[in-house]
């Protein structure tokens, strides 16, 4: 018998750095506001939080097949990719300059690769007021092309973050992925066991794992742990171009509402029977 | 009755026969029958360790009348259960002999403190065994099956386990065995016959499954670079110098580390075929890789895992098979040839003194050590040769030695040190006032130590003081490390007592975790061909 050792580069094994570098064209990343800017927290050391020196936030700029790309890549092993004021303007800034190109007709591939629990709670409102500005600005860049979310695990993506990741025009995630506004720890903590056993990680994933996502339709694309599907996908993406704007989930308000009044709230429901329920709602991006 | 039973067994059996049909007996009278069986002041089995629980038993037990039942001694490999402590608050047990109670050490401590727990003795799992069989024999014993019949056949699966012992050492001494079982199916139906019905007097259907614990399932993803790099300075300084070719691993990262570097790091090396090959060890979902791969010849398990019965079914030229096709393990069995089969045993521990004693026991717990003393110590009846225990001799005599290594990161993950002057341990010991300090493994059996630091050969010191030198050499940035003499150590690598990662040709910049086999709990399930089944709370897709 010979050794066959599984050779991949599993996404969820790299840091934001290598995610950005990879999905980009080769030999084209090239960071802004780098490390060695120094543009660090200061919020954190005061409460006994060592910074890092890019707040947890990969700026970099590129090309995805030949055409300028900027990448916003969240480090998911820094505070848990908690969104704070300096990382959150980099990724509203970036998006903001990303928007101003697309209006005056110049190409730009904006992705963002969302590993974030939401807000950095050290800096509860510094953080909220840049995550609405990240909010605003995809929502209006994606008018002019495809804002394309990647969600590949293993920190998942919650709070104001998971509704960022709602806002983009495309959504590709792995199967190791979790995208959800209340992570499963703060459901277990504020509803209670019962309602959901946050160490139970099959029944997390039923609910709030990538594949569910896709299967009912909250997410678009799902490609295994591994950096090449995902630089792939998001190749994909940007080839088959924009969608209108009121095709994208967060514009079809009426559907979502009208699907959400045929649930009965009095009936236990599980990720399983949603899938039946929502099976025939893949119709975005895919 | 058979007319060989002896008086004893046959009152209590007439006191329980009136619940029972046959030898079956309904759930919901559970309790009703351990209070006409026992008699105060019993010796009773409670089958249970670390993955097994004969958990509808012992809640039952914990049920009974104290004022019927009352001074049990129980004899248990593992105190683990909340209920097994509610027994000796509520009087219904007030004495233990035991291997390990690693979950429940601190309320186990307290009992003790408090007079509720008399403490027979701390065993090895082994040992324990044996006093079954020698004086500690149960008048009953409680223990549990996957499947049982009428006539008290027990089918275990694959965790047989401590099943076989408990039984035989009760059966045979005229106690009475009571089953109790998943499920109750139609004689002639089991899957094959684990323990046989004459052994077994009550069987009774539990409420739900036994417990089960996935104590030794590791996930790759939790496995961190310097746990890479001890695992590749063990590979090289350890496993490859010595041609290690029969082992035991501890349960750890450390020790996953190693299995899962296998395929590849050990590949680069030219070396399967040449190390690891016969294990006395439980079905860990890391080594599958390696099994795979073809570096395995043979496992020899102590018990199951959870998820890993398909996989094993399917390699029944690795793990012993019954001829219904599910594994068979024995917990004593397998203790038995991790004394005296294997070459090498190397695990982790929480703490090492200065002259190399370790130990788990950190301050207010007792918590035994299930069969780590025993499996790491050298047996001096030990009389066949291999390589690697040959190698082990030294000048003065001819004979060789097991390789016992104890394999730790400098520093815990809080920032403890787990190099120390003194080992928490002996506090302890005296608190719950033990004959001797519950150290894991002596000084004296430690033949290496590795740390991030590189390899202390420890077997290759003359006396007390060169070993205590490598034990503070290995101890790196710890206090214990930077107060030792830091000019022997050139000596000390001439002399063949350290090697750094440099000196085994081991670089630091090699150790990162694309050199896993398996990265995660997926990667292990396809490497077994999708048959490994991995619990629900370590899927994370």
């Amino acid at each position: 018998m010979s050794p066959v050792p599984i050779r991949r580069a599993p996404v969820t094994e790299l840091t934001a750095r290598e995610r950005a570098s990879r999905v980009l064209d080769d030999g084209t990343f090239r960071e802004l506001i780098d490390p060695f800017e120094n543009m660090i927290s200061p919020h954190l050391a005061p409460q006994g939080i060592t910074p890092q020196s890019d707040d947890g936030v990969v700026v970099a700029r590129g090309a995805i097949d030949g055409v300028s790309a900027v990448v916003l890549a969240i480090e998911g092993a820094f505070q848990g990719g908690g969104v704070g004021e300096v990382g959150g303007a980099k990724i509203a800034g970036a998006l903001e300059l990303a928007l101003r190109d697309a209006e005056a007709g110049l190409a730009i591939r904006p992705v963002l690769f969302l590993e974030t629990g939401g807000i950095r709670l050290q800096e509860a409102n510094l953080g909220l007021l840049a995550i609405a500005e990240i909010h605003a600005a995809i929502a209006a860049l994606r008018r002019h092309v495809p804002v394309v979310g990647v969600c590949t695990g293993m920190i998942g993506c919650f709070g104001g973050m998971g509704i960022a990741a709602g806002l983009c025009s495309h959504l590709v995630v792995t199967p190791q992925a979790r995208v959800g506004l209340n992570g499963p720890e703060v459901i277990e903590q504020e509803a209670g066991i019962a309602e959901l056993d946050s160490a139970d990680r099959a029944e997390t994933w039923r609910t709030v794992g990538g594949e569910q996502r896709v299967a009912v339709g909250l997410a678009d694309m799902l490609v295994p742990d591994d950096a090449e599907a995902v630089r792939r996908a998001v190749r994909e993406i940007f080839r088959a171009g924009p969608i209108a704007d009121d095709r994208c989930r967060s514009a079809r308000i009426e559907h979502y509402r009208a699907r959400l009044a045929a649930l009965d709230p009095r009936q236990p429901l599980d990720g399983p029977t949603l899938r039946v329920l929502w099976e025939d709602d893949q119709e975005v991006g895919s | 009755m058979s007319i060989t039973m002896t008086s004893g067994k046959r009152a209590r059996l007439a006191r329980v026969e009136p619940l029972l049909q046959g030898k079956v007996l309904p759930t919901e009278r559970t309790v009703e029958a351990l209070e006409a069986v026992l008699l105060p002041g019993d010796r009773v089995a409670l089958e249970g360790n670390n993955q097994k629980q004969a958990d509808f038993l012992s809640r039952c037990l914990a049920q009974v009348d104290p004022s019927v039942v009352h001074n049990l001694h129980m004899v248990m490999s593992c105190i683990t259960r909340p209920e097994h402590l509610d027994l000796f608050e509520a009087s219904i047990a007030t004495t233990a002999d035991f291997a390990y109670c690693g979950p429940q050490s601190l309320r186990v401590a307290q009992l003790i403190a408090d007079g509720a727990l008399k403490v027979g003795a701390i065993h090895t799992y082994l040992e324990l065994y044996a006093r079954m069989y020698l004086d500690l024999f149960p008048q009953v014993a409680l223990i549990a099956a996957d499947q049982g019949d009428a006539h008290g056949n027990l089918y275990t699966g694959p965790n047989t386990e401590d099943t076989p012992v408990v039984s035989e050492t009760t059966a045979f001494r005229g106690g009475v065995v009571i089953a109790q079982v998943n499920e109750l199916v139609e004689p002639g139906s089991l899957p094959r016959v684990d323990i046989p019905g004459d052994w077994v007097d009550v069987v009774v259907t539990a409420d739900r499954p036994y417990q089960l614990e996935a104590l030794f399932t590791r996930d790759p993803r939790q496995i961190d670079e310097v746990q890479i790099l001890m695992a590749m300075i063990a590979i090289r300084g350890v496993y490859e110098r010595h041609e290690v070719t029969s082992l035991n691993h501890g349960i750890g990262y450390d020790t996953a580390a190693i299995e899962l570097l296998l395929p590849t790091y050990g590949e680069s090396l030219g070396l399967r075929g040449r190390i690891c090959r016969d294990w006395a060890l439980n079905p860990h979902p890391t080594l599958i890789p390696a099994v795979e791969s073809g570096w395995v010849h043979s496992v020899m398990p102590f018990g199951s895992e959870v998820g890993m019965g398909p996989y094993v079914s399917s390699r029944p030229d690795i793990f012993p098979i019954g001829p219904d096709g599910t594994l068979r393990s024995n917990r004593m069995a397998a203790q038995a040839a991790g004394l005296y089969a294997t070459d090498m045993f190397i695990g982790s521990t929480l703490q090492i003194d200065a002259d190399g004693n370790s130990s788990t026991v950190t301050a207010g717990r007792v918590s035994g050590f299930g069969g780590a003393p025993n499996l790491g110590h050298d047996p001096r009846g030990r009389r066949h040769s291999t390589p690697a225990w040959l190698g082990m001799g030294t000048m003065t005599t001819d004979r060789g030695r097991k390789l016992v290594v104890q394999t730790v990161q400098t520093y815990g993950a809080k920032g403890t040190p787990h190099f120390v002057e003194s080992l928490d341990a002996v506090q302890a010991g005296k608190d719950a006032g033990l004959p001797v300090p519950p150290v894991m493994i002596y000084g004296d059996d430690i033949t290496h130590v590795v740390t991030e630091e590189g390899v202390a050969y420890l077997y290759k010191a003359r006396d007390l003081e060169e070993r205590r030198q490598a034990v503070a050499w290995a101890a790196g940035a710890t206090p214990l490390g930077l107060a030792r003499d830091r000019r022997k150590d050139d000596m000390m690598r001439r002399d063949g007592l350290i090697a750094s990662p440099e000196d085994l040709g081991v670089r630091r910049t090699d150790a990162r975790r694309s050199l896993l086999a398996a990265r995660s709990i997926a990667d292990l399930v396809e490497w077994s061909g999708g048959l490994y089944e991995p619990p629900s709370r370590l899927r994370s897709w």
